[in-house]
């Protein structure tokens, strides 16, 4: 005796690859804001962003005539009010030093934050990036599908680079935005776009290099523990060993963060833009033309060379191993 | 006749040095269709070749008509599989989880959580369906496996071992719909199974595989005509005298342990049987024809492909004098 089947039929041809590549994302995305954890960081990310943004905003405000520098002043007597009135023909004789600069710095100091932020998520997003459908075989699931391994791959990066776009992309071009929105000069609209560039060049760098060893790690192992074990050895650890002094720089280059760290000074250069501003700006004050050039040294990088080539070796490692595990068991 | 659902030409993989598919060259029509072999036989590795999973070392196949190729998808758009293993996507409920494999499968999101809904039905799954899947018991994983290989209304599905893990209401709510599947959707089945009866009941053709090597393949029906006719009759009472009128008739016997006769029947009909059964006024209870025919036709192909004898069933003695007395054999069984 049979069963008698009530079911609508499904007869349509399958919608396309791209469709069937951003349903694995959007149900990663979806997994993990249900947990109260990612939502934290979220929040954390866009106060972040909304600090940035506030930043942005009163700077570009600050040489408006009427804006909310000038009224500050406007009782504090004529020597703040000098101050402000030499701040203000600073910027519009030097608009590529000290817009530049000041958005440089911002954007600098933000990549710290963004960095840290996706570095938290990512270690508990690792385990359930490919470490957990190796555990319940879900490879099988995935590839009985009209999808390919590469598919599957695209997938899973897609929701790494949802995360970085969630707590650093976005926070970031939105406080741009914010700041641009109410800028009274086109200088700032110019000047900011270099730092601004350099900022996203500085984030897909960190994208690809995360998002690569994110998924070798999670693809080592089908234990969950090993996993994050795995994850606290190439991130926290590595980067603590190579973090100190006496530590050879071609040993330190193995740890991404570090790696990432010495990026970061190649790409926003904030060495030069220090010094340009030391060299450059008309500062009457000693005190601050030498602390700037402290500041410059201190933020001063290593070997590019070898910085690149330690990202490079990871992330070829990484995606080695990747391809070797991304297999049906 | 229907186009073959599967074509494989020379379909070879090996693994190292093992050989787990030796030149398979098969078209098997559409239907509901056994894949019978003992473990490591190469019924996985053929199902896996199939799919894409494994790369053949040699040989060519197409399913549905589209050839299998690295990187191809379009054979498997409207491919089902239910593997043998424990395996879902962590962390979702029962309904997410089949309506993603619909979407994953190409379908929209409206429309595969709709089919999801009445497979769930289908598959007998109520309330539980809205729990996380890592929480269900090994029968309610067994059929959300067999849910997300049918959300997206395949043509053809691969079921491996599909009943493993179900109690007994469960394994015959599934084999019905198993059986459905072909007649009232027009949908092809493959099942791999260990359990021949469940082959027997569902499938219309059986390709029995060993030593990576196909070694049968046909209807059911076509294979038990090819076994020897076997027909086991169950006395009503008085069994001394059902061996008697038997080997009156110069019919050989044999008694099994559980009461009943086993004997080759001279026709492709029982009907003589009854007729001289009636002629001595013995009412059986009951006559099978071929009871077994399946079991005895896997043991006799997988032990011609090892080189042996098969082990059980044994075959029926030449000749054996009804009525001789019992005498102990080593399976338990008397003649």
């Amino acid at each position: 005796m049979d069963a008698t089947l009530d079911l609508s039929r499904w007869r349509e041809a399958p919608l396309g690859l791209m469709h069937r590549r951003w349903a694995i994302v959007a149900a990663g995305l979806r997994q993990l804001l249900r947990t109260k954890f990612f939502r934290i960081m979220l929040f954390l990310a866009w106060g972040v962003g909304l600090a940035l943004a506030v930043s942005g905003f009163l700077f570009t405000q600050s040489i408006a005539t009427g804006g909310w520098l000038e009224s500050f002043v406007a009782d504090k007597g004529a020597r703040a009010q000098a101050i402000v009135s030499a701040f203000t023909a600073i910027v519009l004789v030097y608009p590529d030093v000290v817009i530049g600069g000041m958005f440089s710095m911002l954007y600098w100091l933000h990549s710290y934050a963004g960095l840290m932020l996706s570095l938290i998520t990512l270690s508990t997003l690792v385990p359930s990036l490919v470490t957990r459908d190796r555990a319940c075989n879900a490879l099988s699931i995935y590839l009985s599908r009209p999808l390919t391994s590469l598919d599957y791959l695209l997938g899973k990066l897609g929701i790494i680079v949802g995360v970085l776009v969630l707590l650093w992309t976005g926070p970031l071009v939105a406080s741009w935005l914010v700041s641009m929105a109410f800028a009274p000069e086109a200088d700032f609209f110019t000047h900011s776009l270099e730092p601004l560039g350099r900022a996203l060049l500085f984030n897909l760098a960190g994208l690809v290099a995360l998002a690569c060893v994110a998924l070798g790690v999670s693809s080592i192992s089908r234990s969950t523990k090993a996993t994050i074990f795995l994850w606290i050895g190439a991130w926290p650890l590595a980067f603590f060993i190579a973090s100190f002094p006496t530590t050879p720089e071609w040993l330190s280059s193995l740890s991404f963060h570090w790696d990432l760290n010495q990026l970061r000074g190649s790409i926003f250069q904030m060495e030069r833009i220090l010094t340009d501003a030391a060299d450059s700006l008309p500062l009457v004050d000693r005190g601050i033309t030498e602390g700037l050039r402290h500041m410059a040294d201190d933020v001063r990088t290593g070997d590019l060379a070898l910085t690149l080539s330690g990202l490079a070796a990871l992330v070829a490692t990484s995606l080695v191993v990747l391809f070797r595990r991304l297999r049906p068991e | 006749m229907d186009r073959p659902i599967i074509e494989a030409r020379g379909l070879t993989k090996c693994f190292g040095t093992q050989r787990a598919l030796s030149e398979v060259t098969i078209d098997i029509p559409p239907g509901a269709i056994g894949l019978l072999g003992p473990n490591g036989a190469g019924k996985t590795t053929f199902i896996k070749c199939l799919l894409n999973f494994e790369t053949p070392t040699a040989g060519t196949a197409r399913v549905l008509g589209r050839e299998i190729r690295p990187g191809e998808r379009s054979s498997r758009e409207r491919v089902g599989y239910s593997p043998e293993q424990d395996c879902h996507i962590p962390g979702m409920a029962g309904c997410e989880y089949v309506t993603y494999c619909g979407q994953l499968s190409g379908m929209p999101f409206r429309k595969a959580r709709q089919r999801a809904h009445e497979i769930l039905d289908l598959v007998g799954m109520g309330q539980e369906r809205y729990r996380l899947v890592d929480t269900y018991s090994t029968g309610m994983k067994q059929r959300v496996k067999l849910a997300q290989a049918l959300v997206h209304d395949p043509d053809l599905v691969f079921l491996d071992e599909p009943t493993n893990g179900l109690d007994p209401s469960g394994r015959e709510h599934i084999l019905r719909l198993i059986g459905s599947l072909r007649r009232e959707l027009g949908i092809s089945v493959i099942v791999s199974s260990h359990l021949l009866h469940e082959i027997e009941r569902i499938c219309e053709r059986v390709v029995i595989i060993g030593a990576g090597r196909v070694l049968e393949h046909d209807s059911i029906a076509a294979l038990k005509d090819r076994h020897r006719r076997v027909v086991e009759i169950a006395p009503s009472g008085e069994p001394e005298r059902f061996v008697a009128a038997l080997a009156g008739a110069g019919v050989p016997v044999e008694r099994l342990s559980n009461g009943r006769l086993r004997l080759e029947s001279r026709t492709e009909s029982a009907e003589w049987i009854l007729t001289l059964l009636r002629d001595h006024r013995l009412p059986p209870a009951e006559i099978v024809a071929n009871p077994n025919a399946l079991h005895e036709l896997f043991l006799k192909a997988v032990a011609g492909a090892n080189g042996t004898t098969p082990a059980t069933p044994p075959p029926l003695p030449p000749t054996v004098p009804a009525g001789a007395g019992p005498t102990s054999s080593n399976d338990g069984r008397h003649a």
